[in-house]
């Protein structure tokens, strides 16, 4: 694969690039789905082709083959050229990509079993245990989901300056779905656990009581009321205060969106933009996370990305591009979803750091608001700089004491006020579930997390 | 696509060699070219070929899928092995009663723009520019960012009954987002056209209602907690009913009661003036089709009629498992059809009919209440629970649209909204797989930040 690589990378210069990149990826992986005690479906994937991007005068020509033969790469390369100059008569902004130094390196993902050397039915037998899990906990249980994923993928990233990149990834992700019912309410719980690696972490604790965690949530949802609308102080849990870090920030600090002029973070560096106890962090380089990888997907070596320090806005994160139109250094946020993606900056292990107070007087200290806890999804629009996102539990706090249980809160806030609204951070910490996020129609493996936060004038949706 | 029909016959023989009795093989070759254009400023411009093969094969009810990329004999006999072994590594399934037969497949007018297939990538990039150009005509836009992409594809389907079926189908798409400034406060307005026709002139239209809505939000307002009428706008009530009504009517979570619908069939879920249909025969729609991804012809449906819930989607699984015929609801995903994943049930395109009002009568019978024109937030389907941001909002004041509303939200149960339509626009456009007008909600709560 280098080979084919490095070739399909001097014709797209001989041809009229005057920078080229490409990623060439074969993957293999599983999928499976068992639903109400009977596999739903299984799924054996298996991938290959190669995404060449060309760089003329500002502007990018990109082209995917599914075929890795000379020829077909050949072709590749020039088309992506030949996109580029199209692109480039007519592009306003001209730029150059800045060299940088090349690395020529082998990554290998931490892995002690190959999933695929795991027989399926193996894989199958622990993803109905999970299932079995949630069912057996309560007849309330009325359905039930449980679900596998692995992947390994070789890739082989190359540039014009000369990088080479052989990648060996794995991860392995095992998910669960309860449904419970009675009287006719309905409720689901949900559990996640997953990381880079093999099929070894399928067989930790965390993975086996994925099914008992689910139905457990579900049964307690069941207890619960719609949450009231209208304006809180919050005391966040880690997984909340990750999605907080990850939404309401973590994508305005995305140098795209500085550069598109759709973030309101743009000029801002060494201004002061949340409260001076927080410090924003994403860092693609913890080992074992699901965010975890060491060198990007442009062959730059990913470093921890430190957004926000003392309350003051510090920097973005960067792709080549980004880097070279802003004058800094890369810093290794880049990665594409799949070969027919091309790499655009994202999170990965995003979390506020922690602070000096305990959990627990967080919510003693709280005379009237609500408990946030576990995080369902969220979105942002940095141009518009509102963020949202939704949790699966909420409690009501009166005078230090939990009460009533809620469901189904969503929150919402402005991104230039939301960290400056804090009131208190927690001195514990927690990185929560794997997850995915979007962006421009490509996924991308994602952890957030933190302390438990304390906030103000956070504005809560609800039915109630 | 001789020769392409000629491997998925051979595919379906491979299996039926190895021992499964039901299979299906989908082909696919597609090619897609799109152009971006970054704060006013063409960016990049992409072609990408994606040919494969996905083979699905049942032994006893449980279902092994696999695939490739490409269309290398080789490749697709280790697909087909790999598939049966998933299917044999799983459990018995006796819910499982076959795959659809052959029937007769009606022709279906604009799935297929030639024009399109012809398009250099100097003509998407044209396109491309010319909505840009439109977006950002005023001088209170400061960025504006596009995109335009099309496909083509030529999809073959066969399975183990003897379907062999070929159906060839476009796609378009526009979408931009104008960012406006003003001091220190900062708006978006976006907008986006998808359909199975070249119409680039779409351009004119789209960008113009991201550059107004971009100008419009500059001037906010706050909103107190509450209750209040809601007018959505197409480009909301596409987003919240085609998950709302789609994800609602699947009858997979219906028959495993994981929809709110459980249980509501025959039942008034909605306002006599609330219907809504599936029909994937709807002329240039993203989401039409002749045959749906088992092969079954496609079809008109009534889902909501005057309020009543008449149906439930299925495919030959769900069908299968109450006795019945499936609706042809089986989907291999997006406008241009995938064989990276194995099908699921979903709607074609939901058509919500229209009504009599214009948007400015709707307005004027609104003297107190919200305009929401954007969210993007998902519906509890399993408690008809929704709650979200409303991302871009309007407040109406004695009948007349104002400020943006900023950092609101809104809430309310799904069956209640249906209940609550009021009012229905009388003119509708095609966004997120959902034809629709605007529609008044005569009550929801929405959450204020005073």
């Amino acid at each position: 694969m280098e080979d084919l690589a490095e070739s399909a990378i001097a014709h797209a210069i001989k041809v009229g690039a005057e920078f080229a990149d490409l990623r060439m990826e074969s993957t293999i992986g599983t999928n499976i789905v068992v639903m109400d005690g009977r596999t739903k479906s299984l799924t054996a994937l298996r991938e290959s082709g190669c995404g060449v991007r060309a760089f003329i005068g500002g502007a990018w020509g990109f082209a995917v083959t599914n075929s890795l033969t000379r020829q077909a790469l050949k072709q590749a390369a020039t088309s992506a050229v030949g996109m580029a100059k199209v692109a480039q008569a007519k592009a306003k902004t001209k730029f150059q990509i800045r060299e940088i130094k090349a690395v020529r390196a082998t990554e290998r993902y931490p892995c002690k079993t190959r999933p695929s050397d795991v027989p399926m039915e193996d894989k199958v037998s622990f993803v109905m245990s999970l299932d079995k899990a949630m069912s057996r906990k309560d007849p309330r249980i009325t359905s039930t989901n449980a679900k596998y994923d692995d992947a390994e993928i070789e890739r082989v990233v190359a540039n014009s300056f000369g990088s080479l990149v052989l990648s060996k990834e794995v991860w392995a992700l095992g998910a669960c779905s309860a449904f419970a019912r009675t009287e006719g309410v309905m409720q689901r719980g949900h559990a996640a656990f997953g990381s880079v690696g093999g099929y070894e972490l399928m067989g930790t604790n965390q993975a086996a009581m994925l099914g008992d965690q689910a139905a457990a949530q579900a049964l307690r949802l069941l207890e619960s009321k719609p949450v009231p609308a209208g304006n809180f102080t919050v005391v966040l849990d880690s997984k909340m205060s990750g999605m907080l870090a990850h939404e309401a920030f973590g994508h305005a600090c995305e140098a795209d969106a500085i550069i598109s002029s759709s973030s309101v973070l743009d000029g801002r560096v060494g201004q002061k933009v949340a409260d001076k106890r927080i410090s924003l962090i994403d860092d693609p380089t913890i080992v074992n996370t699901f965010g975890y990888f060491s060198i990007d997907w442009e062959g730059v070596r990913a470093k921890k990305h430190v957004l926000i320090e003392n309350g003051v806005l510090k920097g973005y994160m960067h792709n080549i591009e980004t880097s070279s139109r802003m004058g800094v250094e890369p810093n290794g946020a880049a990665r594409a979803q799949a070969y027919s993606g091309t790499p655009i900056i994202r999170m990965s292990n995003t979390y506020i750091g922690k602070g000096d107070r305990k959990k627990d007087e967080l919510i003693s200290d709280l005379r009237e608001g609500l408990l946030i806890q576990g995080a369902q999804y969220g979105y942002v629009e940095p141009a518009k700089g509102q963020f949202m996102f939704k949790c699966d539990e909420a409690h009501h706090i009166r005078k230090g004491e939990i009460g009533q249980r809620y469901r189904d809160a969503s929150i919402s806030g402005l991104i230039l006020e939301v960290l400056n609204n804090v009131e208190a951070v927690g001195n514990d910490f927690m990185l929560g579930d794997p997850g995915y996020c979007g962006k421009g129609g490509q996924s991308a493996r994602t952890t957030d997390g933190g302390p438990h936060l304390c906030i103000a004038n956070m504005v809560v949706g609800g039915l109630a | 696509m001789g020769d392409l029909t000629e491997l998925a016959r051979k595919a379906v023989d491979i299996v039926l060699k190895l021992g499964p009795s039901d299979c299906d093989v989908i082909i696919s070759d597609s090619r897609f070219v799109s152009a971006e254009i970054e704060k006013g400023s063409m960016k990049q411009s992409s072609a990408i070929a994606d040919p494969g093969v996905g083979i699905r094969v049942f032994v006893k009810g449980c279902s092994g899928y696999s695939y490739c990329t490409g269309f290398d004999p080789a490749t697709v006999k280790e697909v087909a092995r790999a598939a049966v072994a998933q299917a044999r590594a799983g459990t018995e399934d006796p819910d499982f009663k076959g795959l659809p037969e052959r029937q007769k497949i009606g022709k279906v007018e604009g799935m297929y723009d030639p024009r399109i297939s012809k398009l250099r990538p100097d003509d998407i990039v044209e396109a491309a520019i010319q909505l840009a150009d439109t977006a950002g005509g005023d001088r209170r836009i400061t960025s504006v960012n596009a995109s335009v992409g099309v496909g083509t594809g030529q999809v073959v389907l066969a399975n183990s009954n003897g379907i062999v079926a070929t159906q060839k189908m476009t796609g378009f798409e526009l979408s931009a987002e104008a960012v406006s400034k003003s001091g220190n406060d900062m708006f978006s307005g976006v907008d986006g056209w998808w359909s199975r026709r070249f119409e680039p002139k779409m351009s004119d239209s789209i960008g113009k209602n991201a550059r107004e809505h971009a100008i419009m939000g500059l001037k906010s307002t706050k909103i107190e907690t509450g209750d209040y009428p809601v007018i959505l706008d197409p480009l909301a009530a596409g987003f919240v009913l085609g998950m709302a009504i789609g994800g609602g009517v699947n009858a997979e979570s219906v028959q495993r009661k994981r929809s709110y619908l459980t249980e509501k069939l025959g039942s008034t879920i909605g306002s006599d003036v609330f219907s809504v249909t599936d029909d994937p025969t709807l002329k240039w729609a993203s989401g039409s089709y002749s045959f749906d991804g088992e092969g079954v012809p496609g079809k008109r449906k009534k889902i909501v009629d005057k309020g009543v819930l008449r149906m439930f989607i299925h495919d030959s699984y769900t069908a299968g498992k109450e006795g019945r015929m499936s609706t042809g609801n089986s989907s291999r995903g997006g406008s241009v059809w995938s064989y990276r994943r194995p099908p699921s049930i979903s709607p074609s395109n939901l058509v919500i009919s229209s009504g009599d009002s214009s948007v400015d009568e709707m307005l004027a019978e609104t003297k107190n209440g919200v305009y929401l024109r954007l969210t993007y937030d998902y519906p509890n389907l399993v408690t008809g629970e929704f709650s979200g941001l409303m991302m871009e909002s309007y407040r109406i004041s004695k009948g007349e649209l104002g400020p943006s509303i900023r950092q609101a939200t809104i809430g309310t149960h799904l069956v209640a909204m249906y209940k609550n339509v009021d009012l229905v626009g009388k003119s509708s456009r095609f966004v997120f797989g959902v034809k629709t007008p605007a529609i008044r909600i005569s009550k929801a709560k929405v959450g204020g930040s005073t």
